[in-house]
């Protein structure tokens, strides 16, 4: 690790033809599953970038994408305010989960794959039961549209972040809230967490061993939380972030990084503990709106908004 | 990893409040030994696996056809194993992807099985009891497969020195002693996998090694009468009898010593070779009376309990009472010198099963009209907790102002500190962490705590005899064996806080001469170790059909 990561360019995969909201590798790397406001679901090669297939269904545009644990299946949220579950063995949908009353905006799953925790336009954080397709749980989260849920690796806990109102586009945003954890099984709200100048918050991840949750808000910096204490530990700055929920990543593969989209079209890498920018992948034509790191290898996907409607593979190795 | 957010300080407390229910149409249940699924027997000779996430059933299995008796999962979830009145032990494995899952095992007897268990460390090894009061040990793996009962060793052959345990002598002596040996009404695995516990009828508790079959103790339990029931708590040391002179026991068990190969183990039935026996006297085994520690029971009403668990750390007991109207289950808290903590009432149903959670304090009862009722300790919902940086404090605290609170200062120096203090590194991917800040274990383990502790320090090292045993010299393929052990004590450790944790603690403080041998005995049941390993499978997620779920 004396040097810093070289991530280089190597595949540009074009198909969308409206913005890319989400990008996510399978759970065991062999597959990238990509998604957009074009309603489609692409798949690709987690490695060469090849094109496998597309899975069409929703009748609007979709914000988010998650896949199970053991990579059988994969569910994405859409604006037509329904989530589906595809399933990979058959690479059609299986299930459809109706309740949220506006668009559903960020989907994950829990580790076990038995859960699914969902967010959006209606302000609620909702759980279901994916097996029955039915909600276990309607959490009145917050006062505004939700960003970001996640579930805990161990799946008792899940954090959310929301905005407020008025979008304009798909995906842009204005104004404040604050990453929420809560008890997964009673539904109570455990902790809320806020910094002092109580910035817009666009997106939240636990940390692979779920003890901070990275959030990224719209004053243009990533903060890494100590839950328990209610502390920000880290902050990264540099890349520019007022308009779109840009989630962050880490990346543990070789290295430990944090990265993330910007919208001057560029791609920060920070080392987790100096919090320096260590690397800038520049290359896209639009905002950065969705990023995912490869589970296992140094590799990072990228896709751009609508100037640009590529996906990028940058390798490391 | 909630559990220190929901519960700041702790605070120990039972179960009060019914969570859920159930409608399993159940006559049995068990939690699984990571608190996710419930398995529910039904009468009809079904069994249903219950996640308690969604609290739907999503696995269900007929293997019987007639009522179940009795059911228990492997240490890793697994397998599940179910006993039947139609003479049948049933072994599931529920890594299959299919819904009925496919069965690993089926095993006969020539009469009802009234209670079967898995080996705590192994889930080849099996014990199970007759409804005619015979107990068996069977062994599934390949290269031990044998079907073995145990057998009282009876004192007036061992003051007279015949030739021997029962089952090395051939048939008139057996016979004539089969008069005077007690049926065996239950027998349960310590947790350490050492020993078997066997409750007579006649209300005595038989030890048995488990790899040599031998008897290496007796207990005399004044008064009990017939033994229904047992129970230990996860360090092994505490035991809880049911009998039915309707007054619940526990007891603080003595070390035992193993036999050592000088005892050889009783030959095999399908192999009559008495011959090869030499006239080696008989494993001098402990003869004493028990003497409780605790005795519970309810004066007034005088109940008998249908079935008695103790919580994991062995601090609370539970007892569901047999009242013939109501569900009642009652809960003492041992620590503070069996006092009854409270009864637990589920209305007007009649209680058939108890069952404790196995890491946090939460209880299930089966009803007899087939429901699951589930009890926890509920938090009280903190409004605190949704303003940002908001404390709740128990009472007023004055408040100091700092000397430097209201100074002005330069934005950059600001900036400076807040960067200082970012400076200190963070570990985003490694799990011990979060198995300190464990869940329900620590709520409820006081006694086991410090175990804990401590073999997680063990288990950290990585030394290679991590078991707890500093003088024993295991063999090479010993150590082989042993080191799995760690592995997966160690993947349990993290992942249960050390639900395991206390077993092999305290067993080594007591042992002497049979300490070498006791690990001898870890060694063997770890031969041919059961793909049972976390992480090495996972339930699949079996979806229910779209026009049953989607458009309600």
């Amino acid at each position: 690790m004396a040097e810093g990561p070289n991530f280089q360019q190597r595949f540009l995969l074009s198909g969308h033809r409206q913005a890319v909201s989400s990008l996510k590798f399978s759970p065991d790397g062999s597959l990238l599953a990509s998604a957009g406001a074009d309603k489609l679901i692409k798949l690709w090669d987690g490695l060469t970038g090849e094109f496998r297939q597309t899975l069409q269904g929703h009748t609007e545009g979709i914000s988010d994408i998650a896949w199970a644990s053991d990579g059988e299946y994969l569910a994405s949220a859409s604006d037509d305010k329904t989530i589906k579950i595809w399933s990979m063995e058959e690479r059609a949908e299986v299930k459809t989960l109706i309740g949220h009353t506006n668009f559903v905006f960020c989907v994950n799953y829990n580790q076990n794959s038995n859960l699914l925790v969902s967010g959006g336009f209606d302000e609620t954080v909702r759980i279901w039961d994916i097996a029955r397709g039915k909600p276990l749980k309607v959490l009145p989260a917050h006062s505004d549209p939700v960003t970001a849920v996640a579930f805990s690796h161990d799946g008792t806990l899940v954090v959310s972040c929301a905005m407020d109102g008025l979008m304009q586009a798909l995906f842009s945003v204005i104004n404040v809230f604050l990453s929420r954890i809560w008890d997964a099984e009673s539904g109570q709200c455990l902790k809320t967490l806020v910094d002092d100048d109580n910035p817009i918050c666009s997106h939240v991840k636990f940390s692979p061993n779920s003890v901070f949750v990275l959030a990224s808000t719209q004053d243009s910096t990533i903060r890494l939380w100590n839950y328990q204490s209610s502390k920000c530990v880290k902050t990264y700055t540099g890349h520019s972030n007022r308009t779109y929920c840009i989630p962050a990543c880490f990346v543990t593969s070789k290295g430990k990084y944090v990265v993330s989209g910007s919208e001057d079209n560029k791609i920060y890498i920070w080392d987790l503990q100096s919090r320096k920018i260590m690397q800038v992948l520049e290359g896209h034509r639009d905002v950065v709106l969705a990023l995912a790191t490869h589970p296992s290898r140094a590799i990072i996907a990228s896709a751009g908004m609508e100037k640009d409607l590529t996906i990028r593979l940058w390798f490391d190795e | 990893m909630n559990e220190s957010l929901i519960n700041p300080f702790f605070s120990i407390s039972h179960p009060t409040t019914i969570q859920t229910s159930l409608f399993a149409g159940a006559s049995l249940a068990k939690f699984d030994p990571f608190g996710r699924f419930v398995a529910a027997a039904r009468p009809t000779g079904a069994v249903e696996i219950w996640d308690l996430e969604t609290r739907a059933p999503i696995r269900s299995f007929e293997g019987h056809v007639r009522g179940i008796t009795s059911i228990d999962w492997s240490r890793n979830s697994r397998y599940i194993l179910s006993s039947s009145k139609d003479w049948n032990v049933v072994v599931w494995d529920l890594s299959t992807t299919s819904d009925p899952p496919q069965r690993y095992a089926s095993i006969r007897f020539d009469n009802p099985v009234v209670s079967a268990c898995f080996h705590p460390k192994n889930s080849r090894i099996l014990a199970v009891v007759l409804s005619t009061g015979e107990a068996y040990v069977c062994d599934l793996r390949k290269n031990h497969r044998s079907r073995v009962e145990l057998i009282e060793t009876l004192l007036d052959e061992h003051a007279g020195n015949a030739n021997g345990e029962g089952p090395t002598e051939d048939g008139g002596e057996d016979e004539e002693t089969q008069v005077i040996r007690s049926p065996m009404k239950i027998a349960r695995f310590d947790p350490s996998g050492r020993n078997i516990f066997a409750g007579t009828a006649s209300g005595n508790i038989l030890v048995f090694n488990v790899r040599t079959k031998i008897m290496v103790a007796r207990h005399r339990i004044a008064g009990a009468g017939s033994i229904k029931g047992l129970d230990f708590a996860k360090s092994g040391r505490r035991l809880v009898t049911n009998s039915t002179d309707r007054t619940l026991r526990q007891f603080t068990l003595p070390t035992y010593k193993s036999p050592s190969a000088q005892y050889s183990p009783p030959s095999v039935p399908s192999s009559p070779s008495v011959l090869i026996q030499p006239s080696v006297p008989p494993f001098p085994f402990l003869d004493t009376d028990l003497e409780p520690t605790h005795r519970l029971s309810d004066p007034i009403n005088k109940y008998s309990w249908n079935a008695v668990t103790l919580s994991p750390s062995g601090e609370y007991l539970a007892g569901g009472a047999a009242d013939q109207a109501n569900l009642k289950v009652y809960v003492w808290d041992l620590e503070s010198d069996g006092r009854l903590g409270g009864v637990l009432e589920g209305g007007r149903e009649v209680g058939v099963d108890v069952n404790w959670h196995p890491t946090k304090s939460t209880l299930l009862a089966v009803t007899k009209s087939g429901n699951i009722l589930i009890w926890h300790s509920p938090h009280p919902e903190r409004w605190g907790a949704f303003a940002g940086g908001f404390e709740e404090v128990d009472e007023n605290v004055e408040y100091e102002e700092r000397e430097d609170e209201f100074d002005i200062e330069d934005e950059a120096v600001l900036h400076a500190r807040k960067m200082k203090t970012e400076e200190e590194e963070v570990d985003i991917d490694t799990f011990v962490s979060t198995g300190a800040s464990r869940g329900g274990a620590d709520v409820l383990s006081s006694g086991a705590n410090p175990a804990n502790k401590n073999s997680r320090s063990v288990t950290g090292t990585g030394s290679a005899t991590p078991i707890g045993i500093p003088n024993s010299q295991p063999t090479e393929a010993d150590t082989m064996d042993v080191d799995i052990e760690v592995q997966v004590a160690t993947a349990i450790d993290t992942k249960l806080g050390g639900r395991q944790a206390g077993i092999e603690i305290p067993g080594p403080a007591g042992y002497n001469e049979g300490e070498a041998i006791a690990d001898v005995d870890l060694a063997w049941a770890l031969e041919e170790p059961d793909d049972d390993i976390q992480g090495s499978w996972r339930m699949k997620v079996v979806m229910e059909s779209e026009d049953v779920g989607a458009y309600y």
